[in-house]
């Protein structure tokens, strides 16, 4: 078999009518990216880039309008590739009159896995639930659901994990056991698929970034490819009018150029440094104007 | 198969954790007592009317349960979302149906067994005979309760829980009227009204509160019959229903 990536998507588009047979919404065009084995890849855009809905497609929970979705070189549909899945979806809930471990164990027998009720305890002991395990869901925060829900997606040991805003209402503790678990599970050769608006999340663990706006990929590339590209200047000059410091961000083939035509202006600067640039550098420069 | 019994079982574990079974068990035990105390003119009367109105708070008790228990399953699940983890991996859809009809199923009929044995209680309280045909009669009723759980859970893939109650309701009291009854909603179409009829569900071949009340006997071949068509009912219309989920988008 050819195509063999744990995922691999092809020009895939997904519309939705609108209500009242309006025409339709285009969520997702002409998307294309792959996940490799072994890497973790961010999967960033703003609210409503259409990444869940991408997301969902992948999981067979949506049908694409066009394009393909193959998994290990197999669609969507196949039991086979979503025994290889773990999951972890945007805000989870659960029905709460059951306990983690009521819940741990359902999913294993449905599952076929063979794991026993010791093997759960660890489980949530993992990801921080080891003095829960008995407690109804219905007490649990947004945050111990999340938790819950990487346990269930941990359960059987996935090759690939997707995961739609896994720390998103999360605090920094948490969010950081959580990139130290996702970390662990990449180790262990699971592939990840990352959504996130939590840009340092994805500076910090991801391998590759790819970048969606209004349904579109506006970028994809390695960290390094992403964050290495051109040099970013900061500029830091007073304003004639309130006195106060004015901060700018200058590409480095602009910056020669931009500090003459302050000196022309009689403006005087204060600093001119090299910025670090960050994911969200990148993001904004490769998604702000097309989100607005 | 075994995918489709644990979620069963974890159906079943949570409509029992529900209070909505319990509150519909309630108040069948307080129609059922209400319709025993009712005053009778004399001994002989009173068991047929125990029976006959006790058979059918049980069969009104049987739709209840189907819409108490079941209207509510898929919308639930889709607005909290967590029917997602459950399509996304572990469940095709076809398993994630027939999982949550067989755990209503199984809930609704040890409600209606319970029921039964209350109205067997009521009986031999007032130191009433037990007819052979009552727990016959109740398996019967618990066929039908079948037949309208598959059509609940068919009507909440096409209508808001609030309109599934109508709905069903509404197929429960056409599905329950002869022919000629129905005719008579539009006698000027006679024979389209016939032809409508014969597709809508015969409910009333699981009557058999008449003939148990008055102490006929009822050959057991009616009894094969009955359920058959009833299973053969209710799978038709997990099958459409089925059909329905099967294209949808869950978004």
């Amino acid at each position: 078999m050819a195509d063999v990536h744990p995922l691999q998507v092809k020009r895939l588009s997904k519309r939705f009518p609108r209500k009242r047979g309006l025409g339709s919404v285009q969520a997702v065009s002409d998307l294309s990216f792959a996940v490799r084995q072994g890497e973790i890849v961010g999967f960033i855009g703003h609210n409503g880039a259409g990444k869940t809905t991408t997301i969902k497609c992948l999981l067979g929970l949506l049908k694409p309008s066009e394009g393909s979705i193959s998994l290990w070189g197999y669609t969507p549909a196949s039991r086979k590739v979503r025994a290889r899945i773990g999951y972890i979806p945007e805000n989870p809930d659960y029905d709460d009159s059951f306990s983690p471990m009521e819940y741990l164990s359902m999913f294993a027998s449905m599952r076929g896995l063979s794991g026993d009720d010791k093997s759960w305890l660890k489980l949530l002991k993992r990801v921080g639930l080891s003095s829960w395990e008995t407690t109804g869901i219905r007490q649990f925060s947004k945050g111990m659901r999340q938790r819950m829900s990487l346990a269930i997606a941990l359960q059987s040991n996935p090759d690939l994990l997707v995961l739609d805003e896994p720390t998103g209402g999360l605090d920094p503790m948490a969010r950081k056991e959580f990139r130290e678990i996702i970390i662990e599970e990449n180790k262990r050769g699971a592939s990840v698929f990352l959504s996130s608006h939590i840009l340092s999340d994805v500076e910090t663990i991801c391998h590759r970034a790819v970048i969606l706006s209004r349904g579109k990929l506006v970028t994809e590339g390695s960290m390094k490819e992403l964050l290495g590209g051109e040099n970013l200047y900061r500029i830091v000059v007073i304003s004639r009018k309130t006195g106060e410091e004015i901060e700018e961000i200058i590409p480095e083939a602009d910056l020669q150029s931009r500090i003459d035509s302050l000196r022309r202006d009689n403006l005087p600067i204060v600093k001119v440094e090299m910025a670090l640039k960050s994911l969200e550098d990148v993001f904004l420069s490769a998604a702000g104007g097309e989100s607005k | 198969m075994k995918t489709v019994f644990t979620f069963s079982l974890m159906t079943l574990r949570m409509l029992a954790r529900r209070r909505t079974l319990w509150g519909i068990l309630i108040v069948i035990f307080l129609a059922l007592v209400g319709i025993s105390s009712v005053p009778s003119f004399d001994v002989g009367n009173q068991g047929r009317f125990i029976l006959d109105f006790g058979l059918f708070g049980i069969e009104v008790g049987a739709l209840l349960l189907a819409l108490g228990l079941a209207s509510n399953l898929y919308p639930r699940d889709r607005e909290t979302r967590s029917l997602m983890p459950l399509l996304a991996v572990p469940l095709a859809r076809w398993q994630y149906l027939l999982g949550r009809f067989f755990g209503a199923a199984l809930v609704q009929a040890a409600a209606l067994i319970v029921t039964c044995l209350g109205l067997m209680l009521i009986l031999l309280f007032h130191e009433l005979p037990i007819p052979a045909d009552l727990l016959p009669a109740t398996l019967l009723i618990i066929v039908e309760g079948w037949f309208l759980l598959s059509t609940v859970f068919f009507f909440s893939f096409i209508a808001s829980p609030p309109l599934n109650w109508p709905l069903t309701t509404m197929l429960f009291v056409v599905s329950q009227m002869s022919v000629s009854e129905f005719v008579g909603i539009m006698p000027s179409a006679p024979g389209f009204m016939r032809f409508v009829r014969l597709l809508l569900p015969h409910a009333d071949v699981f009557h058999i509160k008449d003939p148990i009340a008055h102490g006929f006997e009822i050959e057991p071949v009616y009894f094969i019959i009955a359920i058959f068509y009833g299973l053969c009912y209710a799978a038709f219309m997990l099958s459409l229903a089925l059909a329905l989920f099967r294209g949808r988008d869950i978004k």
